[in-house]
């Protein structure tokens, strides 16, 4: 039972509350055991963990990075990327071409993202159905799901007083070129509108898998512990038996000690795409089919900016409240869809280019600064996306060329978004090349298919990860089923972001929650009937 | 060979080979100018590999041009932040950070690169201009990922101190209350 929601299966007796157990109060050597051990406290694990809590399983959440709360946020971003993304802020594909913004603390991504909150689009399910052997997922599958997804994180229609000056200038320029721009709907109650999602809500407006489902989980019993990175899934005769972890000092980022949960019922896998086909991987378990790592996905973003006469200042007011999904699909071709980023100081003089003074230039005028960003629709077509790998130190490497397709695609919405911008006012639009490209007319915008379009020659970045585990009907091609159980360990679930076959063409969060949600029903109901192993 | 080196030189001849290559620069760090002492105690870094990312940032960050109100790299100690964030991360990145780092000065690769047969630490601002603009444009991936990996690492921690924000016009979050936990 989902709090919330008629009670099915029947109700169980009340547990003690769980908490969430910091590292620093582990021994050098624990062990625990559960009914369900959950990797990773984002999205999927929380919903997983709060359905099957409710369910009244026994269950641990074991989560890689530090717990927060409202109060620990800052709003600065010298402590945020540190602190509460992957590697520190600074993941990357391996030739540093695409700078990858991931999630790392109870919460997951959802403690950083900017709040967008989109179903699974049915152009995507379809795909998934005709080519990816994904044939019982449909809108009508998902409905519930989706429902209680959105009721629970407070996701209402989108709000014309959260459009801030970033976003008006990509809603007015659309709007005038007949493209269609749309309000987002956010996962937020009480927003006060500061603009700093990305860096941990202060005020815990902004409603995270934290604030709702893990606390949900908690509250019917479950632990989660964190600065736990686990390491290995250990599996017996085709059963997973445990997950083994490091417990990490949270200064430091060091191992200071292990600790292993054993799972009597199951162990479900929800650190997200990179992190789970990587554990996969270093657990040499649950690779049969050879494609755990392969087609991860990344909706490429390619951002451009524009300078206004009058101030913007891109880094106040909801970071997303407009998107424009026009150009997601382009027939034969690549697609992708436009939204705004914030534009703060760290995060902005990342993205600009160059150094020195020529940097200084562009940077000194941040105020009037518009960020639009092109979002690529990775996987629909033959691209393959990305291939994740681990060294045997454990290092994950992700491999992810810039194909013809793609550099197409991204010529093509750099040209898109300067005519946006420029019909919604600009003094002038800016490309990120090394060499930026100015555009004052339509005329200067053919010069963008000129430039080279190479790794570490223009800004990129990906917000959103999918892909690696995927689910699918056909062991040889896929990792999972379409409820996420594993096709050959038959205890093993992914409940995360990997599990997609294609990148979603769509903020991913309430995607990953629904599907999430989906599977961890099915697997509370089979585990009413398997007694324990 | 061992595995993880064939696969690392497998990723481009020339990207992989470079950081081997810096692996065989033994004495990129002899004539290394030391500069100022690190302004606080280095985690990860040597003095040498200090001194050849506080010179870099100190091209990276706005320069003469920008005026005296905007700080420096030095004053707001890019290289002792960077140290500290890398001595965090997987010990490979720091490593591999290290290694660029060698690379970067040694004047026997500079001649090949930018024609700068000087370590980087000694060379003339112009000089160093060149070499970080060498490796900005160059036609080979690994030194393209190279300059990245310094500037981002740099402008992330000059560009997040709290002495910058006035110069790019932010004036900073607001006041939250805290509430009690």
């Amino acid at each position: 039972m989902v709090r919330g929601e008629q009670s099915s299966p029947a109700p169980h007796a009340a547990k003690p509350p769980g908490r969430i157990i910091p590292g620093a109060e582990l021994g050098a050597m624990s062990a625990h055991e559960v009914d369900f051990a959950i990797v990773g406290s984002g999205a999927g694990g929380s919903v997983a963990a709060a359905v099957l809590a409710a369910a009244g399983a026994q269950v641990a959440v074991v989560e890689e990075g530090g717990h927060y709360t409202r109060n620990d946020f800052n709003m600065q971003e010298a402590w945020a990327y540190p602190a509460l993304y992957q590697e520190h802020g600074n993941r990357t594909t391996d030739d540093l071409a695409i700078m990858i913004l991931q999630g790392r603390n109870v919460g997951g991504g959802t403690t950083v993202n900017w709040t967008s909150s989109f179903r699974t689009p049915a152009p995507t399910l379809r795909l998934w159905a005709e080519r990816h052997g994904v044939g019982d997922i449909d809108a009508a599958t998902l409905e519930p799901h989706f429902a209680a997804v959105e009721a629970r994180l407070d996701v209402g229609p989108g709000n014309p007083d959260d459009v801030n000056a970033n976003n008006r200038k990509l809603m007015d320029g659309a709007a005038k070129l007949g493209w269609a721009p749309e309000l987002i709907r956010r996962s937020v109650k009480g927003c006060a509108r500061l603009g700093y999602c990305g860096m941990g809500c202060p005020l815990d407006a902004k409603r995270t898998s934290r604030t709702t489902f893990l606390a949900d989980a908690i509250a019917d019993g479950a632990v989660v512990y964190s600065d736990c990175r686990v390491k290995l899934v250990e599996t017996d005769r085709g059963r997973a038996k445990a997950v083994v972890a490091e417990v990490l000092d949270r200064a430091s980022d060091r191992p200071r000690g292990r600790m292993i949960v054993h799972a009597r019922k199951g162990v479900v896998l929800a650190g997200g795409a990179i992190n789970t086909p990587a554990l996969l991987l270093r657990s040499h378990a649950g690779n049969e089919s050879g494609v755990v790592g392969k087609r991860t996905f990344l909706h490429p973003t390619v951002p451009m900016v524009a300078f206004y006469d009058q101030p913007i200042e891109a880094f106040y007011g909801p970071p997303q409240s407009v998107s424009v999904h026009h150009f997601s699909n382009r027939g034969a071709r690549v697609g992708y869809f436009l939204e705004t980023a914030p534009v703060h100081p760290m995060l902005g003089a990342l993205a600009l280019p160059g150094f020195g003074d020529a940097h200084r230039r562009m940077a000194e005028r941040l105020p009037f600064v518009q960020a639009t960003i092109a979002l690529l629709i990775d996987g629909h077509h033959e691209d393959d996306g990305g291939d994740v790998s681990v060294n045997k130190d454990g290092r994950i490497s992700l491999r992810y060329p810039l194909n013809a397709a793609l550099r197409e695609a991204a010529i093509d919405a750099l040209g898109n978004m300067a005519r946006l911008q420029l019909a919604a006012g600009a003094r002038e639009v800016v490309t990120l090349h090394e060499t930026p490209i100015v555009i004052r007319s339509e005329a200067d915008i053919a010069r963008i298919a000129d430039a080279p379009f190479i790794a570490n020659g223009h800004t990129m970045f990906s917000a959103h990860q999918m892909g690696g585990c995927a689910m699918g009907s056909d062991p040889r091609r896929s990792v999972v089923n379409s409820r996420g159980r594993h096709h050959q360990l038959e205890n093993l679930w992914i409940a995360d972001g990997s599990v997609f076959p294609t990148a979603l063409g769509v903020n991913p969060q309430i995607s990953v929650y629904a599907h999430a949600r989906l599977f961890a029903t099915a697997i509370a109901q089979g585990a009413a009937a398997e007694p324990a192993r | 060979m061992n595995p993880s080196r064939r696969k690392f030189l497998k990723r481009g001849l020339i990207g992989g080979g470079l950081l081997v290559l810096a692996g065989t620069l033994p004495f990129a760090f002899r004539t290394t100018a030391l500069g100022r002492r690190p302004r606080r105690e280095l985690r990860l870094l040597s003095l040498e590999e200090h001194a050849v990312l506080a010179a870099a940032a100190a091209r990276l960050v706005p320069g003469d041009g920008a005026g005296p109100a905007w700080p420096t790299a030095e004053a707001v100690d890019c290289a002792g932040k960077v140290d500290a964030l890398l001595a965090t991360c997987h010990p490979d990145v720091g490593n591999d950070f290290r290694r660029l780092l060698r690379l970067f000065e040694s004047g026997f690769f500079g001649t090949f690169i930018a024609a700068s047969p000087r370590p980087f630490t000694r060379a003339t601002p112009a000089e160093q201009d060149a070499r970080l603009e060498a490796w900005r444009r160059s036609r080979f991936t690994m030194l393209r990922s190279g300059y990245q990996a310094i500037k981002r690492l740099t402008h992330a921690a000059y560009y997040s101190s709290p002495e910058v924000f006035a110069r790019v016009g932010y004036a900073g979050p607001p006041e939250v209350p805290q509430v009690p936990a």
